[in-house]
């Protein structure tokens, strides 16, 4: 690295690495905070003067959001969690798919319209969501798609299936065709050739697409929020939205909720760790 | 038919769900609503989706103070925030590449703020921002820096300083890490040679690691200029353009006029604005980037 | 019998031609070798017979059943990639007994035909690696294995050796041909290494631009070139050629070189005055009076400087000037030469080769 070619002073390498715990500490701490929060009783959330260091921790806060607790009716957070879980697991399996056959296709054929097509695609997913809701509300309302679960399947199928034949088309390039044509004449037919050979190759990168078509579906907000209206649709962040609009703003069970919305991707981001980065790049600068 | 049993046809039948997806998903409703923003459509009146009035959509909206304010904010708004985003995380990603022990953990704090959903690092900054039970408040007051509250979110100013303060907080970190990833694969021996020149640590930067990080450059901005819509959930939940419309961004408008107002003809002009506003910032970065990549002679 | 056999073959990308019409006759157990520059459709020819491209026009025959529709899998052939294309995900093991797995052999039978290869081949110690944690030469002979474990009625070899080191390439040529001889088989094989095709091939096909330049075995196309591009292709270092005009002296017709030596041509050469030629002759045929591979007699003698010399050992390699050009002769057993030293060499006339300059075909009968 260029820190072995550039010999700095001692003050200059303190001054990097408090320049290094400043950011680091402004890109936890809020984080933190929230999550703090979500462990703390009411009384010492709204104190005053604040209570810095935590007297006691508590699960009460996620007993309230889960309606276990008699004083607070709250939301139907168990309904919404289902909800995300159905939409975002149902549109993640079938984006996979779609997606990998058409990843498939323009890493592996050569066709008429195929750089048009590819464009096309791309330029899709550049429409914003926010932008994209007013007219599917007006389509979907039409054939009776508002407020499903079905309906906002097939809408987060659209915005992932672009972002994943974008992934999967890097991921077989990788593979040499040779491979697959080896197995041709090993005795296999093109289907036979893909299943045994050149899928599970991929499986690594499919499943780092999986979890980006996951997260961008358990994380969407823009469109649930316009699409559901009732618990029939609504996922968590669309609840977290109707917290804020309560008359009371109860910051404790809000930052709950958070939580709850933010472990799966916590754990899921820290998995695909590498290949987000690689995911990143792709196609950018590696070509 | 024949067509269909022929090997050409392959690609296109693989290609066929995603296709229908997209036409179903993306480019049906984008006609309707094309066709809605030259009408009269008002939700609460279905008859009027086949109310032709010609340009006057776009004439009101033209003619429309609000409208201005937000479309300027908006374009403020991307210019500001990308800008930024782009300086701070190349100053991290420098930083960083600078220290030799525990970059990977660095890293892993760096992915932190990409967990988070926009709607959730919207509801983490109103939580801190808020006047009356905010970290940055309770910070200040106990600092004695200030007795009165702060009211971060309601005076124009500090609320449209809040909403970027939140949306760099929650993407200076993509620009960090693909900048980082580049500054990893520089390399070596063309600083060497120009050290060996006689340069010093400023000509280094300036003629060999920066054009060879524009590729990456160009790539994070266009990147982030694909989902920096993906600011309206922050902003919504944080102040939904208020008060007084003091943050509204053309996002938050088109919604409040869509479906508060429910003049859908409206709103869909304005989306069809807010449309073209996107694919210009993506098209030009990333005409940016395939210049900087033929320059560099890199791949593809 | 497992001939194949080509009938003007034609591949076309789009519009583009990149095959014209080749014709080729490879006869049971033949060992064929499709040389040439890259780019000149050998690759492409090979993959014709594979079944890997589709065949835009013409037909292509294996033991005299046409197999233009047929996929790879009913042609029943083997192929070795350039690249080895080993399954990164199997053991060698697995890898060899992949294509009798997709065939439904029973476990046994797998086990006795894998091993049976891999005694060939001598991989016995490494049938549970996986191939990346085999060398190059390794992964060279689990490809050849996993050709042979098949039992094909034709060997297709793309290349096969171009991604090992020279030592290890002399090596797996020799075991090739070792394999030929015992695993009997039809065997068309590609390359761009001359040498590769002069030491292997029964016949070689020398290929350019998508057309065939000539056909024939390693003795004729060395021997007796068709034109001046497989003069110029086969052998190393490669054939002298120099532009000449026929003109008469002492009424016998000579080559005029740019440098006005005159370069008495053989009796069996048709030229009329005035033409314009090729004479091309080997360093071989180009040594110092004393050194050279077959004497003196019918030479034509000249004395000249050396520019440079290049010692092999047991030959030295000599650069001096004709024709307006720099040429190369060999000097055999031979003695310390420096450059500057002067010289005289002595040019074989009875192996010249004289090509007409305007078709570049030979001249000789």
């Amino acid at each position: 690295m260029s820190a072995s070619l550039t010999m700095e002073k001692p003050w200059q390498r303190w001054l990097i690495r408090f320049g290094v715990f400043v950011a680091m500490v402004i890109l936890v701490v809020p984080g933190a905070w929230v999550v703090l929060t979500a462990f703390r009783p009411n009384i010492e959330i709204l104190a005053r003067p604040a209570v810095w260091i935590p007297h006691q921790l508590t699960l009460r806060n996620f007993q309230g959001i889960f309606g276990l607790l008699t004083t607070q009716p709250g939301l139907p957070v168990v309904q919404y969690f289902i909800n995300s879980l159905v939409i975002s697991v149902t549109s993640t399996v079938v984006a996979l798919a779609i997606g990998m056959m058409g990843g498939y296709a323009f890493a592996r054929y050569r066709f008429r319209g195929k750089g048009a097509l590819f464009l096309g695609f791309m330029l899709s997913r550049t429409v914003p969501g926010v932008a994209l809701s007013l007219p599917l509300f007006i389509v979907w309302a039409r054939i009776g798609l508002i407020d499903t679960e079905l309906g906002l399947i097939i809408v987060y199928l659209a915005i992932n299936v672009p972002f994943t034949i974008w992934l999967t088309d890097g991921f077989f390039r990788q593979i040499p065709v040779d491979l697959s044509e080896a197995a041709q004449i090993d005795g296999c037919t093109r289907w036979q050739a893909f299943w045994r050979v050149e899928f599970p190759l991929a499986r690594a990168g499919l499943a780092s697409a999986a979890i980006f078509a996951f997260l961008t579906s358990w994380n969407e907000f823009a469109l649930a929020s316009q699409l559901s209206r009732t618990t029939a649709s609504k996922t968590l962040p669309v609840g977290l939205l109707d917290f804020t609009a309560q008359f009371n703003v109860d910051w404790a069970g809000m930052s709950a909720l958070a939580v709850l919305i933010i472990i799966p991707a916590l754990v899921l981001t820290f998995v695909v760790q590498k290949q987000l980065i690689a995911g990143l790049t792709f196609g950018g600068v590696k070509g | 038919m024949k067509f269909l049993r022929s090997p050409r046809a392959t690609p296109y039948l693989l290609l066929l769900p995603a296709i229908v997806v997209i036409l179903a998903v993306v480019l049906v409703p984008l006609l309707v609503s094309f066709w809605t923003s030259f009408t009269g459509y008002t939700l609460t009146k279905p008859a009027t989706l086949f109310q032709f009035v010609g340009l006057r959509n776009y004439q009101r909206l033209l003619g429309n103070a609000d409208f201005w304010w937000a479309f300027a904010r908006t374009i403020m708004f991307i210019t500001i925030a990308l800008n930024l985003e782009l300086v701070l995380g190349l100053g991290l990603a420098l930083l960083i590449n600078k220290i030799t022990w525990g970059q990977r953990t660095l890293r892993t704090i760096m992915m932190f703020p990409m967990m988070f959903s926009p709607i959730l690092v919207g509801f983490q900054f109103k939580y801190l921002f808020n006047d009356a039970v905010g970290l940055v408040n309770n910070a200040l007051f106990d600092l004695g820096l200030i007795h009165e509250p702060i009211a971060w979110l309601v005076e124009a100013g500090l609320a449209n300083f809040s909403i970027i303060f939140a949306e760099m907080w929650m993407s200076t970190s993509v620009f960090a890490i693909l900048l980082l990833a580049g500054l990893m694969a520089l390399p070596k021996e063309p600083i060497e040679a120009a050290r060996v020149d006689g340069c010093n640590a400023w000509q280094v930067f300036r003629h060999i690691t920066l054009p060879f990080l524009m590729p990456f450059i160009y790539i994070a901005l266009t990147i982030r200029s694909l989902d920096v819509a993906r600011a309206y959930d922050m902003v919504k939940i944080m102040t939904n353009g208020g008060p007084a419309q003091r943050t509204e961004l053309l996002w938050t408008l088109m919604t409040r006029v869509g479906y508060q107002n429910s003049q859908m003809g409206m709103a869909n002009a304005m989306g069809y604005i807010s449309i073209i506003v996107s694919i210009a910032f993506t098209v030009f970065y990333y005409r940016k980037l395939t210049s900087a990549r033929a320059f560099m002679g890199g791949a593809q | 019998m497992a001939n194949v056999s080509l009938k003007k073959v034609v591949k076309r990308y789009g519009r583009e031609e990149v095959v014209h019409g080749i014709d080729l006759e490879v006869a049971h157990n033949e060992f064929v070798v499709l040389v040439g520059p890259s780019g000149c459709g050998k690759s492409t020819t090979l993959r014709m017979v594979a079944g890997l491209e589709d065949i835009s026009d013409g037909l292509i025959e294996i033991g005299g059943r046409v197999v233009n529709a047929l996929p790879p899998r009913s042609r029943n052939i083997s192929m070795v990639f350039q690249s080895y294309a080993l399954y990164p995900h199997m053991t060698v093991r697995e890898n060899l007994g992949f294509g009798l797995k997709i065939a439904k052999q029973s476990d046994s039978e797998i086990k006795k035909r894998v091993d049976e290869a891999a005694d060939i081949l001598g991989l016995e110690p490494y049938m549970e690696r996986l191939p990346q944690h085999l060398s190059g030469g390794q992964r060279q002979r689990v490809a050849m294995g996993r050709a042979i474990v098949r039992n094909p009625d034709v060997f297709l070899f793309d290349e096969p050796l171009s991604n090992l080191d020279a030592k290890l390439r002399g090596q797996m040529r020799v075991e090739i041909k070792k394999l030929h001889q015992r695993v009997k088989t039809t065997v068309i094989y590609v390359t761009h290494d001359q040498v590769e095709a002069m030491t292997l091939a029964d016949r070689i096909v020398i290929m350019r631009d998508g057309y065939v330049e000539q056909v024939g075995t390693p003795s004729d196309v060395f021997d007796r070139p068709a034109n001046v591009f497989v003069a110029g292709f086969i052998g190393s270092p490669p054939m002298n050629l120099l532009d000449a005009v026929v003109a008469s002296a002492g009424g016998r017709p000579v080559g005029r070189l740019i440098d006005g030596v005159d370069v008495p041509l053989p009796g069996d050469v048709a030229v009329r005055e005035g033409q314009e030629i090729v004479i091309g002759f080997r360093p071989e045929s180009f040594a110092p009076r004393g050194y050279s591979l077959h004497g003196a007699e019918n030479s034509l003698a000249m004395t000249r400087p050396v520019l440079i010399a290049e010692p092999l050992g047991t030959e030295t390699i000599l650069f001096a000037e004709l024709g307006g050009r720099e040429v190369q002769g060999k000097m055999l057993n031979p003695r310390v030469v420096k450059a500057g030293e002067t010289l005289e060499f002595t040019l074989d006339l009875a192996r010249l080769h004289v090509f007409d300059k305007a078709s570049g075909k030979s001249l000789r009968g």
